[in-house]
């Protein structure tokens, strides 16, 4: 009877227990279900955290220790098996022996147009413009306090209402 | 006479024991591997769109959760005999296993998802094209920085939010918008004058952006003639065959220039593009509004929306129908003034 009465006030809390993983890099997670609130630190990709409650677009959770709040679309409940490279679930599934580490190199380390593309590129006759186009197109980049002014400014992202 | 030794009459003894049952094991760990394994093959892109689809959060309960119909899966290459299939009429095989030799042959020459780097080198070479056919790069670093915080912002909030995305205008009057995959999203001047509003924008690029984070173009890819026979196309493969190289780039071009993605494809970026436009913020209707738009407008016409694409009313009507499970919609910002003040020098 004892034993049943734990079971049945512990179970709940066992059900509620979500584990979800942050989608990218440098998420934030902060003091309050708010973003202009402090900081506390900024999880990896792939990092599992455990969701204590939900609160609109927030999900209040358990990562590393701390607790905090995340943008909920930030995460997912699922382990991302890094999109960029399939191998990793196929790998997980026993689909592909062996992995190069050519093939393994993570998404963000791939910068520049490939010499292959390049060279097929002007091989075909595409105009220099054209490839430099496509380079000056990578290295465009956003910082992500610009970013986030720009969501702030809008009321987008963890900024909207 | 020869009496058998202690030691081979205890392996004997474990042979009769061990032997057979050994044998067994091995042959059904090996039956399992080889039966198994296509399955994982053949479906590795629709399982990777379902783990990506069960992964977002679900928002509340009359919301759009994205678990709406999905477009069609790629039908696969199947090899339809041959000696397999001869053995099996001629009884040296039984049906069953006729069925384990043939999905073990089909495992081998079906190919393996394409790898991000190689998927950057596919759509770096088609970003290549694009400028190369549609105007050119517009060059104004202000409208430039604009299009990218708008496109990074959706992005951010997509199913793939964890490769680099590059966003840049196109130097024509035509309303064309394109994404080649590994994660380049173009838009060119004459679709931004239709535009009317941030919402719009951002329901635009993120539909571009789910053609990446889906990988429709791969997919179409995965059927192409010309990769039967290959298990995984690696830079290597690419570097040595150039030929193979050119029919890829070709094949693909085709289709995202010329014949269009499977109306289904179309549809699910609409569907995913307006989710992830929603999820920023944004008034979740700017899409649809903008189709709408684009379908009145004479400028149109000449949009390579309209050959390439489903017809601007299916993919309004279909947006609409969908759009009552996105509660309190109008409380969502279109931000029309940022987004003229923006591109008020292409105006």
């Amino acid at each position: 009877m004892t034993l049943s009465a734990v079971v049945f006030f512990l179970l709940p809390h066992w059900v509620a227990a979500e584990t979800w993983y942050v989608k990218k890099s440098a998420t934030k997670m902060q003091a309050e279900a708010s973003a202009r609130s402090k900081v506390l630190t900024k999880l990896k990709q792939g990092t599992a955290v455990e969701v204590k409650k939900k609160s609109g677009k927030f999900f209040q959770v358990l990562a590393k220790g701390k607790t905090g709040w995340i943008f909920r679309f930030k995460l997912s409940k699922k382990a991302p098996a890094d999109s960029q490279n399939d191998e990793d679930v196929l790998g997980a599934l026993g689909g592909r022996q062996k992995m190069t580490a050519r093939e393994s190199t993570s998404g963000s380390s791939i910068r520049g147009l490939s010499p292959v593309s390049e060279q097929h590129a002007r091989k075909k006759g595409a105009t220099p413009e054209s490839i430099q186009a496509v380079k000056d197109m990578e290295n465009f980049k956003i910082r992500p306090e610009e970013l986030d002014r720009f969501l702030e400014k809008g009321k987008l992202g963890e900024y909207s209402q | 006479m020869n009496i058998p030794s202690k030691k081979s009459i205890m392996q004997k003894k474990y042979f009769k024991i061990f032997g057979p049952s050994f044998f067994c094991l091995s042959l059904g760990i090996a039956i399992i591997l080889i039966g198994a394994t296509p399955s994982y093959a053949f479906n590795l892109d629709r399982f990777l769109q379902e783990v990506e689809k069960s992964s977002q959060p679900k928002p509340k309960k009359k919301e759009h959760d994205l678990t709406g119909e999905e477009p069609a899966p790629a039908k696969t290459q199947q090899n339809d005999g041959g000696m397999i299939g001869l053995g099996q009429s001629l009884g040296i095989f039984d049906k069953k296993t006729s069925k384990i030799l043939q999905q073990s042959v089909n495992t081998l020459q079906a190919l393996q998802p394409i790898a991000y780097k190689e998927e950057k080198a596919i759509g770096g070479r088609l970003a290549v094209e694009v400028f190369n056919r549609y105007g050119g790069a517009y060059k104004d670093p202000e409208l430039l920085r604009y299009i990218n915080l708008v496109g990074q912002a959706v992005a951010d909030v997509s199913s793939r939010p964890d490769i680099d995305y590059h966003f840049a205008v196109l130097n024509t009057e035509n309303p064309n918008a394109f994404a080649t995959p590994g994660g380049y999203v173009f838009v060119s001047i004459g679709l931004l004058k239709l535009i009317q509003n941030e919402a719009q924008l951002a329901g635009v690029l993120a539909h571009e952006v789910a053609h990446i984070s889906q990988k429709h173009a791969l997919q179409t890819l995965g059927r192409s003639r010309s990769l039967q026979g290959i298990s995984a196309l690696t830079l290597t493969v690419m570097d040595e065959n150039p030929g193979l190289f050119d029919k890829l780039i070709d094949e693909v071009s085709e289709v995202l220039f010329t014949r269009g993605l499977d109306k289904d494809l179309e549809f699910e970026a609409d569907r995913y593009g307006r989710e992830f436009a929603y999820r920023m913020g944004y008034y979740p209707e700017g899409l649809q509004n903008f189709i709408h738009q684009l379908g009145k407008s004479k400028e149109g016409e000449s949009s390579i929306f309209m050959s390439t694409h489903p017809s601007t009313g299916e993919r309004f009507n279909r947006l609409k129908k969908s759009m009552s499970r996105y509660e309190k919609a109008s409380l969502y910002p279109i931000l029309g003034k940022r987004f003229l003040s923006s591109i008020k020098k292409v105006q």
